[in-house]
């Protein structure tokens, strides 16, 4: 408040007074206004030459009359401006709506997929995992459909599936890897889930992102097939993760979540050695036959 | 696979027993054992490939968003320019130092609004929204500001739209700011629309300040009734908050000259200015 009347007190001074010296002499004051005010009178023509200029250029010179003449195109630009916002909500709705869908056919995906865990062969895990595949290609073709209608407006929409998609990339990229032990490809991606990137394509950096959260996965997988006898595990799943890693340091990344996921892309390293170094240390890989029965139990 | 794989073990049982720590040092430079280039020639190769690409692809993301940025700083800085320069108006001078922001503006969107165009082709233009939306959000602000001391009224962004058609070039797509950035910089607007009344009142323009605060006015009622359909509201709504009190301001700033308006002359006579001014600030309380 006090900085308001210290405004207050400079604004008016300085249009009562041009040449703002306190004086404690009342008389010298009063003379210095009345000059100012003087010419204030003199200065007037000029005032008033620019008083008019305002009001020619739509200023309303009265001030106290509301102004009438911008008001309505401004009303329509505004109004403009909601009906398309809420166009674009809609849509977003729509976009949500399908989002929603994907999500849970994932979490199905996910759900049959943690039977891996639990050593049930491999083959039978997948093919209930890859049911849901043909659902969510149907759920991305929706997507497509939806963003058709606004071309090149794809990245407006993105942050809305973006991490239900990378969620899927993860749990694809975990399926090829179980069935083929390689890494499933940008390009391989986009064909599972029936999408291209002239249309509706899948953003690289989600597919990398994707890519980390199935090495996060990884240790778990190691750790369980150890339990359950399969002592040659450790080895692949070390070999393809460092790949992976080293590859990994091939991109320039930048300080946002992507280059997050990779730096927590070393502790699954580590946790792999460690299994690895576990069941090497106690002689349990070092025997002949299992290296080709890891394989063989993978393909 | 199955017979290289074989053929590995083989190998790897003759090689001196690897020590796990040393074998992941190796893993990652161009040392390893030929033992371990057979097993994995296919995978790694593909891995390397694929991996370039999207090296890439990321590299030329980063460029890209890199030069965008500069070119938004640039904007940002440039119409900040302009923008003090509007402030620089008097009652004498206002017609030359508005054609000279005009003049600025301009130049503004010629020099570095152009180099956004051939950036922001395609999908680009989102994707990179938050890359140039301060630069853009700033010379909204700048234009508007520019306009509405010229004539009082509101820019439209179809008039800027329309104003940045001759930036690119027939073969590319032309840059067309988005309403979310457009109602972003208005909503900056109206600081400076606070600072230039309180500045016109001390410069004896009353009616210009009246005229401000019923702008201000208007668009804060506008901009109330869109901002819950925008896409990312969060941003907007700490504008709105700063913008309430841009307009408060305004109206206590004509209510003062309001209220003084009527005793001005009465107390160019007066001895004890001090007295009335602790009246004002007594009915501010």
């Amino acid at each position: 408040m006090r900085s308001a009347f210290r405004n207050a007190y400079v604004s008016l001074s300085r249009s009562l007074n041009p040449i703002p010296k306190s004086s404690s002499n009342s008389r010298s004051l009063r003379s210095i206004t009345a000059s100012v005010s003087l010419s204030f009178l003199l200065s007037c023509p000029q005032h008033q030459s620019f008083r008019s200029f305002c009001s020619s250029s739509s200023m309303t010179g009265a001030g106290d009359s509301p102004a009438p003449n911008s008001s309505p195109s401004l009303e329509k630009q505004f109004k403009e401006f909601r009906v398309q916002l809420e166009e674009s909500g809609t849509l977003r709705e729509k976009i949500r709506a399908v989002v929603v869908d994907i999500e849970s056919a994932t979490r199905l995906m996910h759900v049959s997929l943690l039977l891996v865990h639990q050593s049930r062969p491999i083959p039978e895990v997948l093919e209930e995992a890859k049911a849901q595949i043909g659902v969510l290609k149907g759920l991305y073709s929706q997507l497509a459909e939806i963003i058709r209608d606004c071309p090149g407006q794809y990245y407006r929409y993105h942050g809305d599936w973006r991490s239900e998609t990378q969620t899927v990339v993860s749990l694809i990229a975990f399926m090829h890897w179980l069935e083929t032990g390689n890494l499933l490809a940008h390009s391989e991606a986009e064909e599972k889930l029936g999408l291209n990137s002239s249309e509706f394509g899948l953003d690289i950096e989600d597919y990398l992102i994707g890519v980390c959260f199935m090495s996060n996965e990884m240790p778990r997988y190691v750790v369980n097939r150890v339990t359950a006898g399969d002592y040659d595990c450790p080895r692949n799943v070390l070999k393809f993760l460092t790949d992976l890693h080293a590859a990994f340091r091939m991109l320039n990344l930048r300080n946002d979540f992507l280059r997050k996921k990779f730096d927590g892309m070393k502790y699954d390293l580590r946790r792999v050695e460690e299994v690895y170094y576990d069941v090497k240390i106690r002689g349990l890989a070092a025997n002949g036959g299992t290296a080709d029965q890891g394989l063989e139990g993978q393909s | 696979m199955l017979y290289s794989a074989r053929s590995l073990h083989r190998l790897f049982l003759m090689a001196p027993k690897p020590k796990p720590h040393r074998l992941h040092q190796v893993a990652g430079t161009s040392l390893q054992s030929p033992v371990k280039r057979v097993r994995t020639m296919t995978t790694e190769s593909s891995f390397k490939d694929a991996f370039a690409k999207y090296a890439e692809y990321l590299n030329d993301l980063n460029d890209k968003r890199e030069r965008v940025v500069k070119a938004s700083r640039d904007v940002t800085m440039n119409s900040k320019k302009v923008i003090f320069q509007v402030h620089r108006m008097s009652k004498y001078n206002k017609e030359e130092i508005l054609e000279k922001a005009e003049k600025d503006l301009a130049a503004v969107a010629d020099q570095y609004m152009s180099r956004l165009v051939k950036e922001l082709q395609g999908t680009d233009f989102w994707k990179l929204r938050r890359a140039y939306s301060p630069g853009v959000q700033e010379y909204v602000e700048a234009a508007t500001f520019c306009k509405f001391c010229r004539t009082g009224t509101l820019l439209h962004l179809d008039e800027i739209n329309a104003s940045l058609l001759p930036l690119s070039d027939p073969t590319l797509e032309p840059l067309q700011l988005n309403i979310l950035d457009y109602l972003l910089g208005l909503a900056d607007l109206t600081g400076e629309l606070m600072r230039l009344a309180i500045g016109r009142i001390s410069d004896g323009e009353p009616e210009f300040a009246k005229r401000i605060c019923e702008f201000v006015r208007e668009i804060y009622r506008e901009l109330s009734l869109i901002v819950p359909h925008m896409d990312d509201s969060s941003d907007m709504k700490t504008k709105m908050d700063t913008m309430l009190q841009s307009v408060l301001k305004i109206e206590n700033a004509c209510f003062s000259v309001h209220v003084r308006g009527s005793e001005y002359m009465p107390l160019l006579g007066s001895s004890e200015p001090s007295s009335f001014l602790l009246g004002v600030s007594d009915i501010e309380l």
